[in-house]
C-alpha cells in the first residue's frame, strides 16, 4: 500500500443533500451561481477568477455533482511538469476544471477556473525568447554540420 | 548549496535543476490552496518569484531538537523541499551544509557580508545566556553572540519552533540554562514567530514565501505570529466543535463519546486556547491531525506550553498553572462537574482559562530581558 488513496474506506453516513435547485445540493448550488456570477464578471471585465475546490467543505457526493452538472467540453489538455496535471474546459464555455497531481499521482490543488484560457497553458515571452535561441543554435550547428 | 549563490533570478535557478515556469506555477497554486490563500494568488506568486532574485537565508540552530528542519524538509509535495531550497539561497545551516568546521563558518561570515542588510535569518531554537553562554557554542561562538552578530544585518528575523519563537522546552521551569526566545535578545529588527512543536511545515514555507514574494512583514497577531496561520484558535476550526456546542464530551480515551468522535475538552485538549492552522491545513501533505486522531491538543504553539500543568487537565481546571499543582482525583472532580454544566460551564471556563494564561504570558514577555 503506497499511497493514501489505497486505504479502502467506505463513508458509512454522508449527509443528505437539501435538495435547492432543480434538484441540486445546497452547497452544489451555491457554488454554480458562484459560477455564473464570475462568468458574468469575465464576460464584462475581462477578468479571471478561481474557486479552490478544496478550501469548499463538499461530500464526495456533492463533487460528483458538480461535475455532473458542469459537463464535458470541447478542450482537455494534460501538462507533465512535476507531475500531470488535467486542465480541462467544461460544458460551459469559460469554465475549466483543473486537477494538479504530483510526481506521486496525490491530488495537491483542485480548482474551477473562471478564464478564457487557463494561466498556465499559455506560453511566456521569457521562455518563448530561450526557445527561439536555441532553435537559431539548433539551426546554426545543423548548418554547420550539413544537416537541418 | 553556497556554491549556487550566484546573482541569478529564482526562474533562472529553477530552470537549471530542471522545473520548468509551468511545474512553478503549479508549485505556487498546490502552496497557495494548502495555505488556504486566494487561488490566483498562486500563479502571481510564481510570476513574482521568477523574476526576483534569490534572496539569501542563513539558518542557525540553537537549543532545538531538530523537529522543526525535519518539519521544514519532510514537507509536502510537490517536492518543496527541493523547490524552497531553488526559491531561496541557502547560505548557511549547520546541520544540513555538506562543509563543516571553518569551511562552514567562512560561509556564514562570507553570505552575512556579500547580503548585508538583505538576508532572512531564520532561528531554530531558544538562547541559553546562562554561563556567558556557555550552554550551546559552536566554533567556539556562544549562541547569544553569534545570534547577536547575524542578526544586525539581517533583513528580518523567522523564529521557527516554540523554542526561538517563546523559549519553548528549554525555557521550561526550572530553566536551568536560562534560556530566552529570540525576542529576549534581539530588539532591534523585524521578528516574525512561527511557533510550533513543531510549526505545520507548510507554515514554515508559506511565510518564508509570503516574505520573500512581497518583502514585507505579515500582519501579525499579538506574539507577531502571522495572522493568515494563527488568526484562529484550533478550537474556532476543529471538525468536533459541532459536540462541544452539543455538550458531548469524551470522558476517556475508549469510551462510547470517544469513539463517536465527541469533543476531548474533558480530557485536556488545549484547541480552545491555542492559536494554529492544524485544524485546517493539518498534517502530512493534509492527512489529519492529532485531534483527528483522537488525542487532544497539546497547545504547543503557545507560550510556555509545557508549564501549564498536565496535557490531560481540561482547561475548566485550576491545573492552570504549574505541573503538579492539581491532583488527578481533583481533576476528574472538577472534570465531572464540568460535564454536567455542560457547553456554559466549558465556554465560561475556556475564556477564564484564556484570560488568565493571556496575562501570565503577558507578564513573562514584558519581563524578558533585551540584550541588544
Amino acid at each position: 500500500m503506497s499511497r493514501l488513496g489505497d486505504i479502502p474506506i467506505r463513508i458509512e453516513s454522508a449527509p443528505a443533500s437539501v435538495e435547492v435547485d432543480g434538484g441540486l445540493g445546497g452547497g452544489v448550488s451555491a457554488i454554480l451561481h458562484e459560477v455564473v456570477r464570475l462568468l458574468e464578471q469575465l464576460a464584462a471585465a475581462d477578468e479571471p477568477a478561481a474557486i479552490d475546490l478544496r478550501s469548499l467543505p463538499m461530500s464526495p457526493q456533492d463533487r460528483t455533482e458538480l461535475q455532473r452538472a458542469l459537463g464535458e467540453g470541447e478542450v482537455q489538455a494534460t501538462l507533465n511538469a512535476q507531475g500531470v496535471s488535467t486542465i480541462r474546459e467544461t460544458r460551459v464555455p469559460g469554465v475549466w476544471w483543473v486537477e494538479h497531481r504530483d510526481s506521486h499521482g496525490e491530488l495537491i490543488a483542485e480548482l474551477i477556473e473562471v478564464t478564457r484560457v487557463p494561466q498556465i497553458l499559455a506560453s511566456a515571452t521569457d521562455e518563448i525568447l530561450a526557445g527561439a535561441r536555441a532553435l537559431r543554435e539548433q539551426i546554426t550547428l545543423g548548418a554547420t554540420v550539413g544537416r537541418c | 548549496m553556497p556554491q549556487d549563490h550566484e546573482d541569478v533570478t529564482v526562474g533562472e535557478m529553477l530552470r537549471r535543476h530542471g522545473v520548468s515556469r509551468r511545474g512553478f506555477i503549479k508549485f505556487c497554486t498546490a502552496a497557495a490552496s494548502a495555505m488556504a490563500l486566494p487561488p490566483f494568488m498562486g500563479p502571481a506568486m510564481a510570476e513574482q518569484l521568477r523574476n526576483a532574485r534569490r534572496p539569501s537565508v542563513i539558518y542557525l540552530s540553537f537549543q532545538e531538537c531538530t523537529g522543526c528542519l525535519e518539519s521544514l524538509t519532510r514537507s509536502f509535495a510537490p517536492t518543496i523541499e527541493s523547490l524552497i531550497f531553488n526559491v531561496i539561497s541557502f547560505d548557511y545551516s549547520d546541520t544540513l551544509m555538506a562543509a563543516a568546521g571553518e569551511a562552514a563558518e567562512a560561509a556564514r561570515t562570507k553570505a552575512m557580508q556579500e547580503n548585508f542588510g538583505k538576508y532572512v535569518l531564520i532561528v531554530d531554537g531558544s538562547v541559553p545566556t546562562g554561563a556567558g553562554g556557555a550552554y550551546c557554542t559552536a566554533g567556539g561562538r556562544s549562541a547569544v553572540d553569534t545570534l547577536r552578530e547575524a542578526a544586525k544585518g539581517a533583513a528580518a528575523i523567522v523564529c521557527v519552533g516554540t523554542c526561538a519563537s517563546f523559549g519553548g522546552i528549554p525555557l521550561a521551569d526550572p530553566n536551568p540554562t536560562q534560556a530566552w526566545p529570540v525576542t529576549g535578545i534581539v530588539g532591534d529588527k523585524p521578528i516574525i514567530n512561527v511557533s510550533g512543536c513543531p510549526p505545520i511545515p507548510e507554515v514554515i514555507t508559506g511565510t518564508l514565501l509570503q516574505f520573500v514574494t512581497t518583502g514585507k512583514v505579515p500582519d501579525l497577531d499579538e506574539y507577531r505570529r502571522p495572522k493568515v496561520f494563527f488568526g484562529n484558535t484550533i478550537h474556532d476550526r476543529c471538525y468536533r466543535r459541532p459536540f462541544y456546542d452539543q455538550g458531548k464530551f469524551a470522558k476517556s480515551f475508549d469510551d462510547e463519546g470517544a469513539r463517536n468522535g465527541w469533543c476531548l475538552f474533558e480530557l485536556g485538549c488545549k484547541g480552545p486556547t491555542t492559536y494554529n492552522a492544524c485544524a485546517t491545513l493539518k498534517w502530512n501533505g493534509g492527512t489529519s491531525f492529532p485531534i483527528e486522531s483522537g488525542h487532544g491538543c497539546l497547545g504547543c504553539s503557545e507560550p510556555n506550553f509545557w508549564d501549564k500543568g498536565s496535557f490531560y487537565s481540561a482547561l475548566s481546571t485550576p491545573a492552570w498553572g504549574k505541573a503538579g499543582e492539581t491532583s488527578p482525583s481533583e481533576v476528574l472532580k472538577i472534570a465531572a462537574g464540568a460535564a454536567v454544566l455542560g457547553v456554559v460551564v466549558g465556554a465560561a471556563a475556556a475564556g477564564v482559562g484564556r484570560m488568565r494564561q493571556h496575562r501570565q504570558e503577558q507578564q513573562s514577555v514584558d519581563n524578558e530581558p533585551k540584550g541588544d
